[in-house]
This record gives structure tokens, C-alpha cells and sequence, in this order.
């Protein structure tokens, strides 16, 4: 007789037994309050001074750069530093040349370094004016400073941006995508990518003006690696933010030129993709499902291992969320070799990859004993207990998590080896942090192994082995803890698993010198 | 209630009387309070006696009443009537804040108390201009005023500290920040050249340092969530000024008392708490200030004095220094050779020293020391800190940190030798250095039990530990001798067998030692090297090795408990338990003199039960004379029964609720002794054992039902005869028992014995009776436990009434009832059956079923034979199956059910496991394999064809297997 199946089958019963599996996923669904500083390393929001690739010489962007004339598509015109009310009689003047001049001496003012006086030029009227010099398709110089006027003003904050977008800048922007100049494109790129960058609502506004076909027309073989640059980070903030999610059709359509960009080289291009795919995989399954389907995971995979951190970091944020998904999604990061990558990932210099990384093995560690037997197969263990025991705080929380789950899924042989590893001491060493979160995590975890030690018949050993480790004192402390679930949990331990046990009953009522012993008389059919 | 004079006068004089010491004027007060409390504006008046009333008692009696009636009753708990008018709770946070802040101190704090209460249900939504007018109170300048301030949003803030992250949390923190942060940075940097213009002003810098303490706690607990923008962002303002404070001194904030920390120390004490919170949680953004903060701390160590009130600053200092140096990259910070030294010349060891309070506590209070040394409460003392410190260098440098302790150790020993009578306290610090660092793992069963391999333990004992063992005049130097004596205790499970036996003798004349601690050490030092483990199972120390000191030690322990002050001593109780279990019957002899000693010892202690573990090693050593003596000659129980009963009866009669589980658990023993009768003096007893009372006491059931099983086995027939009317008050505990999903199984222990053991026609008129109530419990909650336990019972009936006999029951209780419970219960529950015992009767009991019961064969319930048969081959050959449903997974479930009573409190009261089936089965499988022969002879041909029709395949080769086995053939 098959015994083994059936053992197993019975451990797959009390799997996750009396909890909601899909809570052990420490997903990043809501967008959460923040007390921090906003993450340094992610990608910009809105971009202001650019470098436009598509300007023959950088050198153009200098403020004070004065182009020759004849060199290129840009006139000479002598700038030197008008006052605003300078540039609003020029830019409402009826010469052209006037208003090329006013609207180049703004779009100087707002791409300086230091407090560019956006709501100044707002104030002054001038947005009308610069709207309506987006449609002059025979005066590209002129079409060229207005839209880089306006694109440093919607880099502002989101009041600036809703001035460009209330002025009607988004119908025209898009228009201007078609430009047969180049720059004159890219630049439209790059404000839409500003608005888009804006929010949700823009976003949304801009994708039901057709924005997507309009700009991934533009993607072809011949398309200069600068002005993809531009257009792939454009992407990316048309996928950014939740809440709501980008409209599904508006995903598919970007998907496949994405999956594209993402086979290039250039490390910028890859960057701005993979933080694309990042904003798309961080949802629920059904968003996973769709970045899944397009067979992406084994290149994004491939990219955690780039030398730039800017690539690695939003592909393995990408892996993150996708491993976060169901037990099938995450099977293909595996496949995809995720678990080889890992290790490296988890002893990277950079914390902020320490950490990513910790979390999407806590994810992988939420699933099935199949996946985590994969895990461990592949030594990932070792590379935990380095982080639980090393980690900045934040690592060793993301740790913690792959500890308890692993222990609330794994076999009673997989928990074994994570003891053996020496991810016991290390957690119990954490039980002392200042974070009654991952103490109470931690508590589960010890809880957990408990139960797997019940099931050896190994209880007094582990007791033992945690009063060692001087775990039995911090567990004892912790019934001092003020927060209650903290207490509770530490005391349920202690009662259980370190003291002799008590009873208890219930009450049942009886009275006289003796019970009385009785079964009523009417009494309905028994049915089991 | 009107706010009127009348009112506040009536309120006045009630409020007098609640302070009344007499119960009879003062509860009357209370209870009017209470009844008056829910009117409109009954909070208002008290809010105008604090402020107005002339008499102060009443103004802070007025305040303490106010605040427990907002503890009571400001939350508005759902579906539940608001109990605080709208109009009322309005006026009180219009006013509180600044009523708070305009009165004096003693009624600051509960005003500051009920705003953090009221503040816990209403900021911020319902008190959205709490803060901003609590902020504004900062430009005040009257530090009176921003002290209660500061207060009252410590207490606002402070559960920032342990509560979870949630947005609501997170969103409420973020509104405080964007308040109070700047304002509070500001108000710190103020203070602070605040402190610098007052310096030579005594009274200004004491208000103005509480201010910085207050401070300093609120950045704690601001910070504690996660680093927030602001405070990244004034890093430099918070950490610059905690450094200067940490540093400062100021003669004029010295204190004199040596015992209360002083503002200087809670400031700084709170500092290092910062510090270890921004180290452990913002390693990344405050690594350029670490190195300082410990340079910092470090000093302060260096010159911080060894009185009482530096306690907790060192403490927190050492505790932050420990947490720093295990972290990688600050291990360069110590690495130096230099700096390993001092600190472990000036931080560690100073700080083990044996101070003069330790002194006190040693003569005065021995409880309180004991349990600090020996049990590990000493969790926030100076001597644990450094501990943790010596181990946290130990992580990286372990070499050095030994070589440099070596040094001392031998210098201390030096000194000591010099003039032990002057320096015996440079021992005492050489013996807790060498066990902190010696000692890496530890647990109270096994003592130490990972050892510094670079520590010559044994050695150590030979020349320093021994010599004080020996020493003949054993109340000279107490501490030093409970030293050694806890270094063998500690150190057993590292020290060669023939140390402990040198060790043994010596310990047991230290149980003369006139020092309570020493005489504990000592009785625990024999304990735990009695409950040892040697090779094979038994014991290290033998009952031989320890014949030539058997009558000494016995002595010795019993005369210990006659010390003033150790009569209840629950170490010395233990360790007379652990004696008599490891010398058995060498105790014989002694036990007559004893057993009168334990019984006086019960009587006293049953007047007042007061140490809990005292009184249960008390009852074991019972038990175990009990046992050891009646194991040689089972006559002398009655010799036991005539000298405890009359305690017993004593503890009865007075009710004494602590000792009754133990009674019974003794007197089960005792009964359980006697061979086959029940003597007379149990019986008179027996009504009063199915008394509800007693078994509503949940601590009761266990024994409770272990004695009444003893009864049944003793006196079954006894009962039946004599005492035939008890049989209904006896299932009355029976369907007690079974109605709860916690006792049921001790029901059935209960009626497991009562099936066994009462003769059959006794029981006629109540079968039925007992099956329709175990037929309900099953229809209305049917549990895993209850199942186990019904088809253990199921079965045995079977096998004692026969297959048939149940098959009839069921059926007269309701139609086809038999095939149901077969078909619904049995067949597929059976396999979670466990415990050997249970198994065997559930087998035989199946194996009846199958074979010798004629329904089986003719009627509808034919076609439960070959499933019935094939779930008890696979109860045989299968895995239990220990699933529990999800839906009973929060059930608790205290026991597992087993057919014994898993209730053991008295370990040595224990009986042995019951078989009721005994060697008359002694391989069910055999006995299946023959009842089928028999069945196959019986009407040939059926059996094979049924098994071929309808039997799986794998346990068709089973059953063949047990057929072949039990060689016989089925025809």
C-alpha cells in the first residue's frame, strides 16, 4: 500500500491549518501611509532638464548655450536674460520671431537649476500662448521652445501640471507626436511623460486620448536609442500608480512593445521596462496573470542578475510581485531559475537588495512544501540566516516573514532544516527588536516549529534547545510587552510549551448531592 | 444634575466619604457615585471641584474620580447606550487642556491621564484642535505649563511604541509629525540654551532637565514606527544634542540619594535608548553618528559610580554597547586591542563586582536574590548587562576577550589569597567572570551545556571551588559558598562524574549552612545533580554511590527546613522528592520518622496554602513514600492510610480547594494498593465524591475521576451491593462529564471503568439510558475527541456484553440504528483511533462485530460486512489518521483522549497503564484471522466469496498474511 501518499496527502491537509494561506503573501496591494523620506533608488515621477537625444548637441541644453545659426533646425536667436514682463510682451506679441524669442527666454527661466519661476509664468497668462503655438507645424522652433516651456512647468508639482493639462496641452502633445522632427517629438514624449507621471487621473486622461498607439508607432528599427529612452520612460508612468490600475486594455496594448524594449541593451531603456513591468505585476493575480502570459519572467529573471543597479533593482521588484502572485505564477519564476539568482541578490552590497530580495523569497517560502523544498534545494537557507543575522532592520523583517512562512507550510523535514541552518537562533536573537510586528511574527514561526516538533515527538528537545538559546528568557520577557497580541502570543507559548500544563473545563450546571442522571423523553431520530 | 452649589455640595460631601477607611461609609459613597454618574453634567461638577473647591483633599479626590469615570466610560462601545452626553464630552475637551495645565502637579497627572484616554478614542478625528493648541502652549515660556504639556502627549504618543503598523496608525503619526515635530525640535534647542543661561540656577535646570527627559521620550516614541522625513531630515539638531547631554555634567544635578535615579540619569538613561533605537532600526542613515554615541556611552561608563540609582542608565548603556559590537561592520569599533581591554577592565568588570546591595539582599532577602541569581529575573541588572556584553565580544573575539579576562580572574584570585577576609568580594567577582564567560548555552534541566572550550573548568573547580567546599566552618564567607556551590550547580553537566561525587558529601553538609541562600543553593545543587542522566537510562549518581550519606542527607534536608525562614522552602521540598526517588527502597527504613514529619508539615501548611510549588513536591514526596514502601510490602497502606486520613479528612472537611486534587490523587494510590476490596473507610466516603459541587471545580475532574475509577475497580461489586442507590449520582458525573467538549473523554474514562468493572445485571435499567445520551452529544456536536472516545467505548462494550448484545441496543433504540453508527462512525472514523490500548479494543471489539454477530450475515447490514472488514485491515496497516476537521482547529482541546486519564499533576502518584483486554488477545491480528476460520466453518463458502467480491486487493494480501500467520484456512 502506497503509505508514504498517504502521509503526505495528510500533511498537505494541515497545511496553513486555520489560516487563510492567501494572508501568509505579504503583498504590497494598498498603497501604504508613509513616514519616510520617498525611496531614493526608484525611477523619477516627472523629469525636468532632460537630455532631449534627439538635439544634435547636448551642449543645446545648456541654458546659456547660444546655437549657431545654419548648425540645425534652430534659429539663432540672442537671448540674453529677459524679465518675465519681457517675455510676456514678446510671447504676446504678433511677431513671430518675438514670441520665439519670449518663449525661448522662458523656457531658459524654467529649466534653471534652482526655483524656476513656474507659477510666475503660469500667473503671467502664458500657457494659452504656448498651447497655441504647439499647432504652428511651420514654425517648428517656435513649436519646439513652447513645448519645452511647457514641459518644465508640468515637471512641477501636480497644481503646474493641471495648469498645462487644463490648457489643453494633452490633444495637442499627442499631435505632436507625429512630428516628422524628431526633437520636436521627443519632446512631446516627454511632457506627456510628465503628465502621465502626474497620477492616475492623468494617466487615464491621456490613455482615453489615444495616447499608447500614438506613441508606440513611433517604435521602430530606426528609432534612435535616445529617443526610446524618452518613450519607454513615458511607458512607464502610463503603468505607474494604482488605484485604479491602468485600464486592462490599455496594459495589453503596451505589453507586447514592453516585452520588446526589454530584449534591448541599453541599460536606461531596460531600466524604464522593467520598472514598467514592475507598476503592471504590482496587483492582484489577474494583472500578474497578464505580465505572466507574455512570457517575460525568464528575461526578467536574467535581468536581476545586470550589472546596473538601476536594471536590477526594478527586475527584481518585478519578480517580487510576480512571486507574491498564486502558487502557478511563482512556479514560473522558478522555472525561470529565480531561486539561482537569489542568493547572489541577498548578499548584495546594497541593503535595498538585501532587502527586495529577502521579500520575494518570503513570498516563495509562502508556497506550497513542492516550492519550498526548491528553495532549500537550491541553499537558499544559508543566505537567510546570513540576513536575519546580519540584515538592516528592514532586511531582517522581510526575513523574519520567509522564516514564518516557510515554517507554516513546509514539511516536518523542511522545518528541521531550517533549524538545522540556523535560522532558529537567529530569529530568537530578533526577538529583542523594537517592532512588535516582527516579534509576533517571530512568535508564530516559534509556535510553528513547535507544532512540526510535536509531530516528532522532539517538544522537550526543542524546549530545550530554545531555552539555550536563550530564547525561553526573551519569551518570558515578552510577557511583559505592552502590546497585547504580543503578550498573549508569548504567554500561550510559555503556558504551552514551557510549563506544566493546567487544565481547564467548562461549566455545566448541576445542582443537589448528586447529579442526576437522565436523557429527556421526546426525542427526534438520530441522523450522523 | 444642575451645575449648581447644592450639587457641588452634595458631591463634596460623598466625595469626603469615599476616603472614609470604614467599608460601611465608604461603599455606601461609592454606590452613589456610581448610581449618579450617568446624569448630564456629572463630570462638569467634578471638572469644578478639582479646579474651585477650597479643600485640596477633595480637589485631588475630585481629580482621581474624574479620571476613572472617563476610564469607564468615554469609549462608545457599539450597540451599547452613550454613557457621557454629547453637550458633556464637548464641555470637557473644550476645558480639560487647560484646566490640566493651570493646576498643580498631583492633579496635572490624572487630568493628563484622562486627556490621554479620551485622546486614545478621539484624536484625531473628534479633537482635531488637541494639538495645535497643545503646541501653541510651547511659546508659553512657563515650563510648569510645557511640562504638563509634554506629558500628556507622551502619554498620547507612547503607544506609537508597541502598537502595530496600520494606515490608521500611520496617518495619525503623520498628522503628529506635521504638528509637533517642528515645534518640539524647536522647543529642544531652546531648552537646551535654556540650560546653558541657568546653569548655575538649581531649581530652573531641574525643570528644564524633566523638560529634556520628556523630550527625549517623545522622540522615542515618535521614531519608533519607522525614521520619519523630518526627523532624517534634523538628524544632525537631535543627534548633536543627544550627544552634548549624554556628555554633560552638572554638579547641581547630582543627587545625593543613592538608591533614585536622578534627572541627569533618566535623561541620559533615555538617550541610549534613543541611540540603541536609531542603531537597531537606522543602521543606514545614522551610521556617521554611531561611532560617536559609542565613544560617548563608553565613557560615561567608565565614569559612572556603583550606586543603585546608576542602575538602569548602565544598564541601558552596556545593553546598547552589547547590541552594537555584534553587528559586522562596527566590529572594527572594538576591535583594537587597546580598547578590548579597557572595556572589559572598565565596563565589565567593575560592573560584576558584589556591590553592597547585593550584600543586603544576600542576608535580607534571599527570595528576591535567589531568584535573581539563580532563576534569571535579573534581566535588567548591571551584572546581566555585562554579561550580554562579555557575550556579544565573545561573537568576534573570543581569544582576546578570554586572554584579557584571564589576567583579571588571576589577579582578583590573588588578592583574594592575600586577605580573603578583606578581598573575598574579588573572588566572588573572579567566579561570576569565569562563569559568564565559560557559560555560552544554558538551561535550567541541564545547567550549562555549551562550554568556552578555552576555560579549564575542571581545573578552575580543583583549585578555587573545592577549597571553599571544603572548608570546614561552613557559615564563613555565605556568598563565596553559595558561589562554589551554584558553580557545581551550573557547571554539572561540564564536570567530570568523580567531581560530583567529591562534590556530594560536601553539599550536603552545606545544607547546615545557617544562610538561607546557601542552604537553598545547596538542596538545589543535590536536586539537580540527582535528576542527572548517566549511561543506560538511570541515574549518574546511583542510590549505592549515595548509601554511605542516605541517613546525613535525609537529616540534613529535613533539619534545613526547621531554618526561620525556610519552613516553606520549595527547593529544599524538591530536593527531598528528588532524594526519595533516587535512593527508593534504601529510604525504608526512615520512612516511619518521616512520614510523621511530612504529615505535620500538610497540617500546617493546609491552614494557609501559600507556596504553590512547596506544597506539590510536599504531595509527591507523599506519593513516593507511599509507593517505595508499599512496593516492599503492600500491608503497610494502612499504616499510611491511618496517619495522612486525618489530615485529609481535616483538608476536606475545611474545604481547602488548592489541596483537593492532590487528595485524591493520594488517595487513588493508596486504593489502588489494596488488593481487590474496598475498605470501609473509603466507602463511607464515596457519597460525598459525587457531590456537584466538587466537580464544578475544573481542577477536580482528573483526579476526581482517577478515584472514582479506583473505586470501580476495588469496589464495583462492593457498590453494586451496598450502594446500588449511588449508581444514577454516578452517571449523573457521567453525563456531566460527557455534555462538555473539554471533559468528555473523562466521562468516558468514567464509564469505561463502570462497563468493566460493575457487574452486568447492575447496570440493566440504565443502558439504554447511557446510549441515548452519547447518541445526542454525537447529533449535536460531534467532535474528533468525542469519536475517538465513543468508539473506544463502543467496542469495549462489545467485547464485554458480546456483538450481539450490542447490535440489539442500538436497534431498540431506533430502527437500523447499528448499521448507521457502523456505516457513519465506525467505518470511517475508526482509523483515528489512537494509543495502543484503544487500538486492541477497538480491534477485538470490530472482530466481534464481524464474526459473531448473526445480522451481520442475514440481514441489509450484510453489506457493511466487507467494508467494516477492510477499514479494520486498514486500521491495522495503515498510518493513524491524526486530521483534525478545520472548523475544530480553535477548539481547545486540553487532553488528548486515551483510554487512561491523562491527568498527571503528581508525577509519582502515576498509575499504570489498564488493559482491560490483557493477554487473552494477544495478537488481534491472529485473533481475526481465526474468528474468520471459525465464521467460514460456520456456514462455508460465504466468507471466501463476500472477500472475493468485494475486498481490495492490497488488503485481501493482508488478511492473507494473518491467515498464513495464524495457519489456518478460511473454507
Amino acid at each position: 500500500m502506497p503509505t508514504k501518499n498517504v502521509t503526505d496527502e495528510r500533511l498537505s491537509k494541515f497545511k496553513n491549518k486555520g489560516k487563510d494561506p492567501a494572508k501568509l503573501r505579504a503583498k504590497r496591494i494598498t498603497e501604504c501611509v508613509e513616514l519616510r523620506k520617498a525611496h531614493k533608488n526608484e525611477n523619477f515621477l516627472k523629469r525636468r532638464n532632460l537630455t532631449l537625444s534627439s538635439l544634435p548637441d547636448e551642449e543645446a541644453l545648456s541654458p546659456d548655450y547660444i546655437p549657431n545659426e545654419d548648425s540645425n533646425n534652430i534659429p539663432v536667436i540672442q537671448v540674453t536674460h529677459l524679465s518675465i514682463e519681457d517675455i510676456i510682451k514678446d510671447v504676446n506679441s504678433d511677431c513671430r520671431k518675438s514670441q520665439t524669442r519670449g518663449c525661448q527666454a522662458a523656457r531658459k527661466l524654467l529649466s534653471q537649476e534652482r526655483n524656476p519661476p513656474l507659477k510666475e509664468i503660469i500667473d503671467a497668462g502664458l500657457l494659452s500662448n504656448f498651447v497655441s503655438f504647439l499647432s504652428m507645424d511651420d514654425e517648428p522652433t517656435l513649436q519646439f521652445e513652447a513645448a519645452w516651456a511647457l514641459t518644465n512647468i508640468a515637471s512641477g508639482t501636480s497644481w503646474h501640471t493641471q495648469q498645462v493639462v487644463e490648457h489643453g496641452a494633452v490633444p495637442a502633445f499627442i499631435s505632436l507626436l507625429s512630428s516628422p522632427m524628431l526633437h520636436i517629438s521627443e519632446q512631446a514624449v516627454w511632457a506627456l511623460g510628465n503628465i502621465a507621471g502626474d497620477g492616475a487621473t492623468y494617466r487615464d486622461i491621456l490613455i482615453e486620448c489615444n495616447v499608447i498607439p500614438a506613441l508606440l508607432s513611433r517604435i521602430s528599427p530606426d528609432t534612435p536609442v535616445g529617443y526610446l529612452r524618452n518613450l519607454t520612460w513615458t511607458l512607464s508612468n502610463l503603468c505607474r500608480n494604482k488605484n485604479p490600475f491602468p485600464p486592462l486594455s490599455a496594459v495589453q496594448q503596451m505589453l507586447p512593445s514592453l516585452v520588446q524594449l526589454l530584449h534591448l541593451s541599453d541599460k536606461d531603456i531596460l531600466s524604464d521596462a522593467c520598472w514598467a513591468i514592475s507598476y503592471l505585476s504590482d496587483g492582484d493575480n489577474d494583472r500578474i496573470e497578464i505580465v505572466v502570459k507574455t512570457g517575460i519572467v525568464p528575461r526578467l529573471v536574467e535581468l536581476m542578475s545586470h550589472q546596473e543597479l538601476g536594471v536590477m533593482t526594478p527586475a527584481l521588484r518585478s519578480i517580487g510581485n510576480i512571486v507574491s502572485g498564486s502558487d502557478l505564477q511563482t512556479q514560473t519564476a522558478i522555472d525561470a531559475g529565480v531561486l539561482n539568482v537569489l542568493p547572489k541578490l541577498m548578499r548584495h552590497p546594497k541593503t535595498s537588495i538585501q532587502k527586495e530580495a529577502a521579500w520575494a523569497l518570503s513570498n516563495i517560502a509562502a508556497g506550497p512544501c513542492k516550492q519550498i523544498q526548491q528553495l532549500i534545494t537550491c541553499g537558499l537557507l544559508p543566505p537567510l540566516v546570513h540576513l536575519l543575522r546580519n540584515g538592516d532592520f528592514k532586511t531582517q523583517r522581510e526575513a523574519v516573514w520567509a522564516v514564518t512562512n516557510l515554517t507554516s507550510g513546509a514539511t516536518v523535514e523542511q522545518v528541521v532544516q531550517l533549524v538545522q541552518s540556523g535560522a532558529l537562533e537567529a530569529i530568537i536573537n530578533l526577538l529583542q527588536v523594537k517592532d512588535a510586528k516582527v516579534i509576533l511574527v517571530i512568535l508564530d514561526a516559534i509556535n510553528n516549529i513547535f507544532m512540526a516538533a510535536e509531530k516528532l515527538g522532539e517538544m522537550e528537545k526543542l524546549s530545550l534547545l530554545i531555552e539555550e538559546l536563550g530564547g525561553l528568557d526573551r519569551i518570558e520577557m515578552l510577557q511583559n510587552h505592552d502590546n497585547e497580541m504580543v503578550y498573549q502570543a508569548a504567554h500561550n507559548i510559555i503556558e504551552k510549551y514551557f510549563s506544566d500544563s493546567d487544565t481547564r473545563g467548562e461549566k455545566v450546571d448541576a445542582t443537589e448531592d448528586a447529579f442526576v442522571f437522565q436523557s429527556p423523553d421526546v426525542q427526534k431520530a438520530f441522523e450522523f | 444634575m444642575e451645575l449648581n452649589d447644592a450639587n457641588l455640595q452634595t458631591l463634596t460631601e460623598f466625595l469626603r466619604k469615599t476616603l472614609d477607611p470604614d467599608p460601611s461609609v465608604r461603599r455606601p459613597a461609592e454606590k452613589f457615585l456610581e448610581s449618579v454618574e450617568g446624569n448630564q453634567n456629572y463630570p462638569l461638577l467634578l471638572l469644578t471641584l478639582l479646579e474651585k473647591s477650597q479643600d485640596n483633599v477633595i480637589r485631588v479626590c475630585a481629580a482621581v474620580t474624574f479620571k476613572n469615570y472617563i476610564k469607564r466610560n468615554w469609549r462608545i462601545v457599539e450597540d451599547e447606550p452613550n454613557k457621557i452626553s454629547d453637550p458633556d464630552r464637548t464641555a470637557i475637551k473644550a476645558n480639560i487642556v487647560n484646566l490640566m495645565l493651570s493646576s498643580p502637579e498631583q492633579i496635572q497627572k490624572q487630568l493628563s491621564d484622562a486627556i490621554s484616554i479620551i485622546g486614545r478614542e478621539d484624536f484625531p478625528q473628534k479633537w482635531p484642535d488637541l494639538l495645535t493648541e497643545m503646541v501653541t502652549r510651547f511659546r508659553s515660556g512657563d515650563f510648569h505649563i510645557i511640562n504638563g504639556v509634554l506629558r500628556t502627549a507622551h502619554s498620547l504618543f507612547k503607544r506609537y511604541r508597541h502598537e502595530f503598523k496600520s494606515n490608521e496608525l500611520w496617518s495619525e503619526i503623520k498628522l503628529v509629525l506635521d504638528t509637533f515635530a517642528l515645534p518640539l525640535t524647536e522647543l529642544f534647542k531652546a531648552t537646551i540654551e535654556l540650560c546653558q543661561t541657568h546653569a548655575t540656577d538649581v531649581n530652573a535646570l531641574k525643570v528644564l532637565f524633566s523638560s529634556l527627559t520628556l523630550i527625549a521620550k517623545l522622540f522615542y516614541s515618535l521614531n519608533f514606527q519607522d525614521l520619519p522625513e523630518f526627523f532624517e531630515d534634523h538628524m544632525e539638531t537631535w543627534m548633536t544634542n543627544f550627544h552634548g547631554l549624554l556628555t554633560l555634567d552638572n554638579k547641581l544635578l547630582q543627587t545625593d540619594d543613592e538608591e533614585e535615579a536622578g534627572l541627569l540619569e533618566l535623561l541620559k538613561s533615555q538617550i541610549c535608548d534613543n541611540a540603541a533605537l536609531y542603531a537597531q532600526k537606522y543602521d543606514e542613515e545614522f551610521q556617521p553618528y554611531l561611532p560617536r554615541f559609542v565613544t560617548a556611552i563608553w565613557n560615561l561608563l567608565v565614569s559612572t559610580g556603583q550606586e543603585v540609582k546608576y542602575d538602569l542608565l548602565v544598564s541601558n548603556a552596556i545593553q546598547f554597547l552589547a547590541s552594537v559590537c555584534e553587528r559586522p561592520h562596527y566590529k572594527h569599533l572594538f576591535e583594537d586591542q587597546n580598547t578590548l581591554t579597557s572595556i572589559c577592565e572598565k565596563v565589565i568588570v567593575p560592573n560584576m563586582e558584589f556591590r553592597s546591595a547585593d550584600e543586603e539582599a544576600f542576608e535580607d532577602n534571599s527570595e528576591e536574590y535567589i531568584r535573581r541569581d539563580l532563576e534569571g529575573s535579573d534581566i535588567d541588572t548591571r551584572r546581566r548587562a555585562a554579561c550580554d556584553l562579555v557575550r556579544g565580544l565573545c561573537k568576534f573575539f573570543e581569544g582576546p576577550v578570554t586572554a584579557i579576562f584571564s589576567g583579571y580572574v588571576n589577579s582578583m584570585l590573588a588578592e583574594y589569597a592575600k586577605t580573603p577576609r578583606e578581598n573575598w568580594k574579588h573572588k566572588d567577582a573572579a567566579i561570576y567572570l569565569v562563569t559568564s564567560l565559560a557559560s555560552k548555552a544554558q538551561t535550567q534541566k541541564h545547567g550549562i551545556t555549551q562550554a568556552n572550550e578555552l576555560v579549564n573548568l575542571t581545573e578552575f573547580f580543583v583549585n578555587h571551588i573545592l577549597p571553599d567546599l571544603k572548608s570546614p566552618n561552613v557559615n564563613e564567607f555565605p556568598v563565596l559558598k553559595a558561589d562554589a556551590i551554584k558553580y557545581v550547580m551550573i557547571f554539572r553537566s561540564q564536570l567530570p562524574k568523580e567531581q560530583l561525587l567529591q562534590a556530594v558529601p560536601l553539599l550536603i553538609t552545606h545544607l547546615q549552612a545557617e544562610s538561607t541562600v546557601e542552604h537553598t543553593y545547596a538542596s538545589h545543587a543535590l536536586e539537580r545533580l540527582f535528576t542527572m542522566r548517566g549511561p543506560n537510562n538511570t541515574t549518574l549518581i546511583t542510590a549505592a554511590e549515595m548509601a554511605p550519606f542516605t541517613e546525613q542527607l535525609l537529616n540534613n534536608l529535613f533539619k534545613a527546613l526547621a531554618f526561620p525562614g525556610s519552613a516553606e522552602n520549595e527547593y529544599i521540598m524538591k530536593a527531598i522528592m528528588r532524594s526519595f526517588s533516587l535512593l527508593q527502597e534504601s529510604i525504608v527504613p526512615y520512612i516511619p520518622t518521616l512520614i510523621g514529619q511530612l504529615t505535620h508539615k500538610l497540617l500546617q501548611v493546609s491552614k494557609n496554602p501559600s507556596k504553590p510549588h512547596f506544597n506539590h513536591y510536599l504531595f509527591e514526596s507523599l506519593c513516593l513514600s507511599v509507593r517505595i514502601t508499599c512496593k516492599a510490602n503492600p500491608a503497610t497502606v494502612s499504616s499510611f492510610e491511618e496517619a495522612l486520613f486525618p489530615v485529609f479528612t481535616e483538608i476536606l472537611q475545611n474545604d481547602v480547594q488548592e489541596f483537593l486534587p492532590y487528595v485524591f490523587q493520594v488517595m487513588s494510590l493508596l486504593l489502588e494498593i489494596h488488593s481487590n476490596s474496598i475498605p470501609a473507610s473509603y466507602m463511607a466516603l464515596f457519597p460525598h465524591l459525587l457531590q456537584p459541587v466538587l466537580w464544578e471545580r475544573t481542577g477536580n475532574i482528573p483526579p476526581l475521576v482517577r478515584l472514582l475509577q479506583a473505586y470501580l475497580e476495588k469496589g464495583g461489586e462492593t457498590i453494586a451491593r451496598s450502594a446500588a442507590d449511588k449508581i444514577p449520582g454516578l452517571l449523573g458525573v457521567f453525563q456531566k462529564l460527557i455534555a462538555s467538549k473539554a471533559n468528555d473523554h473523562q466521562g468516558f474514562y468514567l464509564l469505561n471503568s463502570i462497563i468493566e468493572h460493575m457487574p452486568p445485571e447492575s447496570l440493566i435499567q440504565y443502558r439504554k439510558q447511557i446510549f441515548i445520551l452519547l447518541f445526542q452529544r454525537l447529533q449535536s456536536s460531534k467532535t474528533t475527541k468525542f469519536i475517538k472516545s465513543f468508539l473506544v467505548f463502543v467496542n469495549l462494550y462489545c467485547v464485554k456484553y458480546g456483538a450481539i448484545a450490542l447490535q440489539e441496543i442500538f436497534d431498540s433504540i431506533q430502527p437500523k440504528m447499528f448499521g448507521m453508527v457502523l456505516e457513519k462512525i465506525v467505518i470511517p472514523e475508526v482509523q483515528k483511533v489512537s494509543g495502543p490500548v484503544e487500538k486492541k479494543i477497538c480491534a477485538v471489539g470490530i472482530t466481534k462485530i464481524l464474526t459473531e454477530c448473526p445480522a451481520m450475515m442475514d440481514t441489509e447490514y450484510t453489506k457493511l460486512w466487507t467494508p467494516l472488514l477492510q477499514a479494520l485491515i486498514g486500521f491495522f496497516e495503515l498510518p493513524e489518521d491524526d486530521s483534525i476537521p478545520d472548523d475544530e482547529h480553535f477548539i481547545d482541546i486540553e487532553d488528548t483522549p486515551g483510554y487512561q486519564t491523562a491527568f498527571s499533576q503528581l508525577a509519582f502518584a502515576g498509575k499504570k497503564e489498564h488493559d482491560p483486554i490483557g493477554d487473552a488477545v494477544g495478537n488481534p491480528k491472529i485473533l481475526l484471522a481465526q474468528s474468520l476460520h471459525k465464521l467460514s466453518t460456520a456456514c462455508p463458502g460465504r466468507v471466501p466469496s463476500m472477500l472475493s467480491t468485494s475486498l481490495n486487493a492490497e488488503a485481501l494480501q493482508f488478511l492473507q498474511g494473518y491467515l498464513q500467520a495464524a495457519t489456518v484456512q478460511l473454507v
